[in-house]
């Protein structure tokens, strides 16, 4: 009788809102931030109703492939306590009519940013949103430890797409701000999993801490962070930035490797598991959002000084 | 009065096609059900002409400026 009843119960249909939370707003804002600083660094000029009209697509294309990442994640969704309340897990809206938004809102995306600014821009756009939904999402996320390192090329493209949408073609620079992004992802990322690695473990996904272990896991936001060091600053040694951008990220990154050796050196147990409640990690996660945001704040302070 | 009627006549092909219905058959909507089906997809409509009007829009502006600064659209 209550399946009845629950059966009969008419399907509402989604809120407006819950098709705009399929583009992943909260993504959208670091894409948008990224992109616009890619863009005003370039050399050369571009009206400022074509600039705006760029971010606005590479906003959206970063939506769509988050919209198409939905769709495809579904299952996993379902899963885990911070994705359950999504549209599609949550029973709002249909798996397939996602799909099909998704892919609508990317060839909109590409399109108009051929329009707006040049093909070379669109095609790069176009490559990002192929990267994130299915090299990344479709092909890589389920199958290796090693799907953020490469995901996180995903996040890297932006900047490029921003300086390529006003030049027209890709420079050094927005190739070393794709390698500071590259390079970030894994300790931002780790830093977040060794705390919440039971939900992916429920999922299914296979997160370095679930496969490979917590202190393998430390090691590796370590390392990535060393990594990022050198090549955080090397903007500023090759001449293309000035003396702020230089210093703001010789500090930050020194700062980053601080924070993840605090993680690597975390108190732990046997397996790893960490006696403080991953307080280090969390710090380490923390500082990574602010570390991004600084440091391409300062290239583009560094641009107009 | 036209939607009570709409209720108790047997629905032709037409309007089974238009109603949203649930595994089993049609939903029996209350009041406040309906009325929430109806606000939901008048802010569904809304998002979507609000997207077609702001895609029209762009189209235009860059159309105007391209044309303007450069003379030509590609």
């Amino acid at each position: 009788m209550t399946t009845d009843t629950a059966r009969f119960t008419p399907h509402l249909g989604a809120e407006a809102g819950d098709w705009i939370a399929l583009l992943k707003p909260r993504v959208i804002s670091l894409v948008v931030f990224t992109g616009a600083v890619g863009l005003f660094i370039a050399p050369g000029h571009i009206n400022p109703m074509l600039g705006a009209i760029a971010i606005f697509c590479i906003a959206l294309g970063a939506g769509a492939a988050g919209a198409i990442n939905m769709w495809y994640d579904a299952d996993i969704d379902a899963l885990m306590r911070r994705t359950t309340s999504r549209p599609i897990p949550a029973g709002k809206i249909e798996a397939s009519g996602v799909l099909g938004y998704g892919i609508v809102l990317s060839i909109v995306s590409v399109m108009l940013l051929g329009m707006a600014a040049n093909l070379c821009a669109a095609a790069v756009l176009a490559l990002s949103i192929f990267y994130y939904a299915v090299i990344y999402t479709m092909w890589l996320k389920r199958r290796t430890p090693q799907n953020i390192v490469i995901g996180g090329g995903a996040g890297a493209f932006p900047a490029v797409i921003g300086w390529t949408a006003v030049t027209g073609h890709i420079g050094l620079l927005p190739m070393l701000l794709f390698a500071i992004v590259f390079f970030w992802t894994p300790p931002h990322f780790w830093s977040l999993s060794l705390y919440a690695a039971t939900a992916y473990e429920k999922a299914g996904v296979p997160m370095l801490p679930v496969v490979k272990g917590a202190r393998h896991t430390r090691l590796n936001v370590l390392v990535y962070a060393l990594l990022l060091l050198p090549i955080s600053i090397s903007p500023w040694l090759l001449g293309l930035t000035g003396r702020i951008y230089g210093i703001t990220a010789l500090v930050m990154s020194a700062v980053f490797a601080v924070l993840c050796w605090g993680v690597f050196a975390d108190a732990q147990d046997a397996a790893g598991v960490s006696l403080t409640k991953d307080r280090p990690a969390r710090r380490a996660f923390k500082f990574s959002l602010l570390y991004l945001f600084v440091l391409f704040a300062a290239c583009a302070v560094d641009r107009l000084v | 009065m036209m939607a009570q009627d709409h209720l108790e006549r047997v629905p032709s092909r037409d309007d089974i096609d238009r109603m949203p219905r649930t595994e089993l058959g049609e939903a029996k909507w209350t009041d406040e059900q309906r009325a929430e089906f109806m606000r939901r997809r008048r802010g569904r409509n809304w998002l979507l002409l609000a997207a077609l009007a702001g895609f029209s829009m762009m189209i235009y502006g860059i159309a105007l400026v391209k044309l303007h600064e450069y003379g030509q659209m590609w």
